[in-house]
């Protein structure tokens, strides 16, 4: 027996959360799916057939751009950043960008935990949509994961003929979930949607074999060093900070920032440890490949696909698992 | 075509020791297509020409500076030679030009080729290469009637309507300088968006950052941009940059009757002065 709750009961319930709750979602505008915060007035067009949103989640917890402090203009005066007590609901979110957020967990609530990224953590809820249409370049289940994967929710919620399961896997999901609304039926869990392996066994071990290989170069030879590939991933999240003066205080901002730009590494003096586009192009591989298995031991990558679809000369992290996996030592 | 392509390719390879041939090959999607940099001969064969090659491969000649280079180019690439080598970034005598008469590109994106035109071609007038060593296909004659349909919309609505639509659009920017690092255009050493002292704008994003980012970066293009849409096609947020550029454009055709990158030897209107100019006092 499966809890079944159907498309207008949990719009209605997702009406009532946006009441007590911020509530964020997909929404599609000018043709592009992101997530954004949404009002109860919003819900009824809330399309939840969404193939992976242009740009991942990770935002609601790690901002694209945020104030840590202020100083007044004394020079001496701390004055810290405007916080909210009201909590998060995070709508339809697939197991992937749940899992991408469980990632950056690993590194920003370690300690030193990161008290910025764990305040958001803390309250928000996680309302996940099992992905019922994956793209061809999506390979979750080879990193781990999987469409209708519910670990790192708090809830999801997979869709079937006669409304969508419901499945609470946290405390936090358990208490949310909308009895009321609910129903038991003898409806089992749908297959899961086939997704395109990508076999990584002993891609690590290669990587580490491999530093010096002039195929970082041949790669990097059509990069364009932007950021697409970085902003896009729900796991990516290297940030850099700058003091923003104002008339009356100083803001300390931290934003986002990547290793595919050209001033990332440079340090005081000039000089900079990863000078050429192969060497910037090869971080970003080693550091998903190689360092973060061997600190946490997985790969750095949710398989959802976006830096394949984003990337704008088509640097596809499954071919360069596959090269890797071929080099001659 | 491709034949075409692919001889005079091996040809000058051959003779160009040390040299590079950068054109299109098959991108991992199995349909549309990536660049592709090739450097013996015998590699040739992996090039393609067809109506999914959207890349400007212009750019790239920037990473290549005074060292041989072959490249494959579209009339509107071909545009961004010209701009590039007006403003002194690149020697002609390194660069061999293998200029493609073009047929129009399809909106392609990664694993998916609509049916329909690439928004710039639609709009297109030059349909034979501005700059070519080799011409590979028929010259066409040029579209006479330009189109600013576009334009005309967005000029129709009132400047509230305008500030608030621009507005929206910049707001989803995420400062990934895909745009930038794209365009064959955009070549500072240093972007006024990376400076620290002073810090101008930074990585800071937020509404009225990016608001100076994005009108900065059309500015900058202004009578510069060859239109080859490419800011546009990376843009993973999908703001319509070249809507900006087309603006910018017609502005620049109207005013001073230029065309960028037409020909290497006239520089764009902001990078002239002429002694007889003068200034007229705005009211």
């Amino acid at each position: 027996m499966n809890r079944i709750i159907v498309d207008n009961n949990l719009r209605s319930w997702l009406k009532e959360l946006a009441e007590k709750y911020t509530l964020v979602a997909p929404v599609t505008s000018d043709g592009v799916t992101l997530f954004k915060h949404v009002k109860g007035s919003q819900v009824d067009s809330l399309d939840l057939q969404y193939s992976n949103t242009a740009v991942s989640p990770k935002g609601c917890f790690f901002p694209l751009s945020e104030t840590m402090f202020s100083i007044g203009s004394d020079g001496v005066n701390v004055i810290a950043p405007v916080s909210t007590d009201r909590e998060v609901v995070i709508f339809g979110i697939h197991p992937c960008d749940a899992a991408g957020i469980a990632l950056i967990d690993r590194v920003f609530l370690a300690e030193p935990t990161d008290t910025h990224y764990k305040e958001k953590r803390d309250r928000t809820i996680l309302i996940g949509l099992a992905c019922n249409a994956p793209s061809p370049e999506c390979f979750c289940p080879s990193v781990g994961g999987g469409p209708a994967n519910p670990m790192y929710l708090d809830i999801l919620l997979t869709q079937t003929s006669a409304g969508y399961i419901v499945q609470a896997t946290t405390g936090k999901g358990k208490e949310l979930t909308p009895a009321a609304r609910m129903e038991e039926k003898d409806i089992p869990l749908p297959p899961p949607p086939h997704v395109t392996p990508v076999p990584l066994e002993g891609v690590s071990e290669m990587m580490r074999r491999n530093f010096d290989s002039p195929y970082w170069d041949r790669v990097a030879d059509r990069c364009l060093h932007c950021n697409i590939c970085s902003y896009v991933c729900p796991c990516c999240y290297c940030f850099d900070i700058r003091d923003y003066m104002g008339k009356d205080k100083i803001d300390r901002v931290r934003s986002w920032e990547s290793c595919q730009s050209a001033g990332f590494t440079m340090i005081a003096g000039g000089h900079d440890p990863r000078p050429t586009k192969g060497a910037r192009l090869r971080q970003r591989w080693y550091h998903k490949l190689l360092y973060f298995p061997e600190l946490f031991g997985d790969i750095k990558c949710t398989g959802c696909g976006r830096c394949v679809r984003s990337c704008p000369v088509n640097i596809d992290i499954r071919e360069i698992i596959t090269d890797v996996q071929k080099l001659n030592v | 075509m491709i034949e075409t392509i692919r001889n005079k390719a091996k040809e000058w390879l051959e003779k160009n020791d040390g040299g590079c041939v950068i054109g299109y090959e098959r991108a991992s999607d199995g349909m549309t297509a990536r660049p592709v940099f090739i450097y013996k001969p015998y590699m040739v064969g992996s090039l393609i020409f067809d109506e999914t090659c959207v890349h400007n491969l212009s750019k790239y000649l920037l990473n290549r500076r005074g060292l041989k280079t072959a490249i494959v180019v579209k009339p509107c690439d071909s545009r961004g030679i010209n701009l590039l080598i007006n403003e002194h970034q690149l020697d002609r005598e390194s660069i061999y030009v293998i200029g493609v008469v073009c047929p129009g590109m399809k909106d392609a994106h990664f694993g998916r080729i609509e049916d329909r035109p690439l928004s710039k071609c639609r709009v297109c007038l030059h349909h034979t290469p501005a700059v070519y060593d080799v011409l590979v296909g028929e010259p066409q004659p040029e579209t006479a009637s330009r189109d600013y349909s576009d334009v005309a919309r967005i000029e129709g609505i009132s400047i509230h309507e305008r500030n608030a639509f621009w507005k929206e659009q910049f707001e989803r920017c995420i400062r990934c300088y895909g745009c930038r690092q794209v365009c064959a255009g955009c070549y500072c050493q240093e972007c006024f968006v990376d400076e620290l002292d002073p810090l101008w704008v930074g990585i800071r994003s937020g509404p009225e950052d990016n608001w100076i980012w994005n009108i900065g970066r059309a500015f900058h293009l202004s009578a510069r941009c060859i239109g080859c849409g490419e800011c546009e096609r990376v843009c993973p947020v999908g703001i319509p940059l070249m809507l900006a550029n087309r603006k910018l454009e017609k502005e620049s055709a109207d005013l001073f009757d230029f065309e960028p990158g037409m020909d290497a030897g006239t520089a764009p209107p902001f990078a002239t002065f002429l002694k007889e100019e003068t200034l007229e006092k705005v009211e």
